[in-house]
């Protein structure tokens, strides 16, 4: 786990409204693993920090994918590069690719593509054949950037690729990693039981002492997303007790 | 820098408060070369689960939280955490919570005497179970049998940490001055609420959470100064302290030492950064110790 004060480096535009800002962290760049996730902060910003899964690393970069949903990340997209960002990382316990597994079907929803590209990454070094379905409400909301052996597109509205859920369109494979909303990530947990999925939940420090990003477990209980997670099991998790959405601070306009 | 709480000397005037520190143990870069000493996480003599989620929520320059006290319990407390304790070069208090008088002395006996746990810090913003769920804290009389319940078990310091949720703290401190607490610790999180503008409801499952961070800390710094000025036991600030002044203003207010609570979930280094900016304002203020240090604590 490292602090680093990391100058932003570039920002592009990946699918609508959603964006890709990168930041200096070589040593964070160096260590972080698949679904792992680092928790920022910037002058001026909120109390609490934001946590955002790795996207990409490109050197002594990392990369993570954000839209503005609320005061937050609003802030975020509006610093300039050059301007530095208070990066604490590489946190919690990512996705387990040691399995001998030869096919991997990565499934994300919306901003669950967050940590699918340094997972393709990571899972086609340990010799995993990569399908990636990548499913959002409509073909602009679609990330741009996914990309494995085999790319299946999913919308809700059938602009592009198949019509329905990434779930639904998903062939199967010998492990399934998957990350998006809560409720796209139940209906992983009732297809691949199996399946190692990466959980949103609201948190506070990221490093496991505040226990606010509590996540329900079948057997009883509550862990931590921040420590144990964001990847879990899909059955372990008590579905219907984890909030399906997160919602964020309304503005009235 | 080092200050006296009652009979402890403390390396240092800042403390990690108790559920922002966990056990000390999580996270390396928790500097902990500046504690003066670390209030552990709350624990109840039995494990509980805590609450569902969501758990926070962030509102304006402060965080609600209803974690439900989420732990262990005393038994993998002292297994699990109080021998790690003991090699470290600080001490450790526990926060300690019961539904009953009777459970809190239970609890102080159970950790009383095990190596690493230097001192108790009662937690009375906890319902009382027999009497219909008022809180200790709010009952000048209940707060005082928690005391009381825990001095009687045990030989080690105990401080009590007040709830701000009273009409007048002066009389909860001196009940709990008289019952034999060491050092009073002011404040806990004010009970608050945010309701979420999509759902139509409260943003925590549990309805309410303690609010703390910036936001009460002009109300925590009044209200540890109404304390002081009610006993004479050491009393220690905590209410949204982030910076060094945040936790000067507290000192000249009349506290002993401070406690750094929501801030180190932002910054790791919170404690330190706090430890030393006290030290280089009391260097550039020409005072050679903490006692120095000039304090408004006009006597009632």
């Amino acid at each position: 786990m490292f602090l680093v004060d990391a100058p932003l480096t570039g920002r592009r535009e990946v699918g609508r409204d959603m964006f890709v800002i990168a930041m200096h962290a070589p040593e964070i760049a160096s260590t972080v693993r698949a679904g792992q996730f680092v928790n920022l902060g910037w002058s001026g910003g909120p109390l609490l920090r934001r946590p955002f899964s790795v996207y990409r690393v490109d050197g002594g970069d990392i990369e993570i994918v954000l839209k503005a949903v609320g005061a937050g990340t609003t802030e975020l997209l509006a610093v300039e590069p050059g301007a530095r960002l208070s990066c604490l990382g590489p946190l919690g316990h990512g996705f387990d690719l040691t399995s001998g597994a030869r096919t991997a079907v990565l499934v994300s929803g919306g901003l669950g593509v967050a940590p699918m590209p340094i997972t393709a990454r990571d899972a086609a070094a340990n010799g995993m054949r990569i399908t990636w379905v990548h499913g959002a409400r409509t073909a602009a909301e679609l990330c741009s950037e996914a990309q494995g052996d085999e790319v299946i597109w999913a919308t809700d509205d059938g602009s592009r690729g198949a019509h329905g859920t990434a779930v639904a369109a998903a062939p199967t494979g010998d492990i399934v990693l998957a990350c998006g909303p809560n409720r796209m990530l139940a209906a992983v947990a009732d297809r691949w039981p199996e399946a190692q999925v990466a959980v949103e939940t609201y948190m506070g420090c990221g490093t496991g002492v505040c226990l606010g990003c509590a996540v329900p477990l079948r057997r009883g209980g509550y862990d931590r997303a921040c420590k144990e997670g964001p990847v879990y099991r899909a059955a372990d998790i008590d579905w219907p007790a984890l909030p399906s959405q997160l919602s964020y601070t309304v503005m009235a306009r | 820098m080092s200050v006296a709480v009652g009979a402890m000397t403390l390396r240092g005037p800042v403390m990690a408060a108790s559920g922002t520190f966990g056990y000390g143990t999580e996270v390396p870069l928790l500097e902990r070369r500046a504690l003066g000493a670390m209030v552990s996480k709350g624990i109840f003599l039995r494990a509980r689960e805590g609450t569902a989620p969501p758990r926070i929520a962030e509102t304006p320059s402060g965080m609600l939280n209803a974690i439900g006290l989420q732990g262990p319990g005393a038994d993998a407390l002292v297994r699990d955490y109080a021998p790690r304790w003991a090699e470290w070069d600080f001490p450790v208090l526990v926060n300690i919570n019961g539904e009953s008088a009777a459970e809190y002395g239970e609890l102080a006996a159970r950790l009383d005497g095990v190596p690493g746990i230097s001192g108790f810090e009662i937690n009375i913003s906890c319902p009382n179970v027999e009497q219909g769920g008022l809180y200790f804290g709010n009952d000048p009389r209940a707060a005082a049998a928690v005391t009381e319940a825990v001095r009687n078990r045990t030989s080690l310091p105990v401080w009590v940490k007040l709830t701000p949720m009273v009409s007048d703290i002066g009389v909860i401190a001196r009940a709990v001055e008289s019952a034999g607490a060491d050092a009073l610790c002011a404040i806990n999180t004010f009970v608050g609420m945010s309701i979420d503008l999509n759902a139509y409801k409260p943003r925590l499952s549990f309805r309410t959470g303690g609010l703390s961070g910036p936001a009460i800390r002009p109300l925590a710094v009044h209200l540890a100064h109404q304390a002081a000025r009610a006993v004479r036991i050491p009393v220690i600030g905590i209410g949204g302290i982030a910076r060094p002044e945040d936790a000067l203003e507290f000192l000249v207010a009349g506290c002993a030492a401070v406690q750094v609570g929501t801030a180190t979930f932002a910054n790791p280094r919170a404690v330190a950064e706090v430890h030393d900016g006290i030290a280089a304002f009391l260097e550039g203020r020409g005072c050679r110790s903490l006692s120095e240090l000039p304090r408004y604590l006009p006597r009632d």
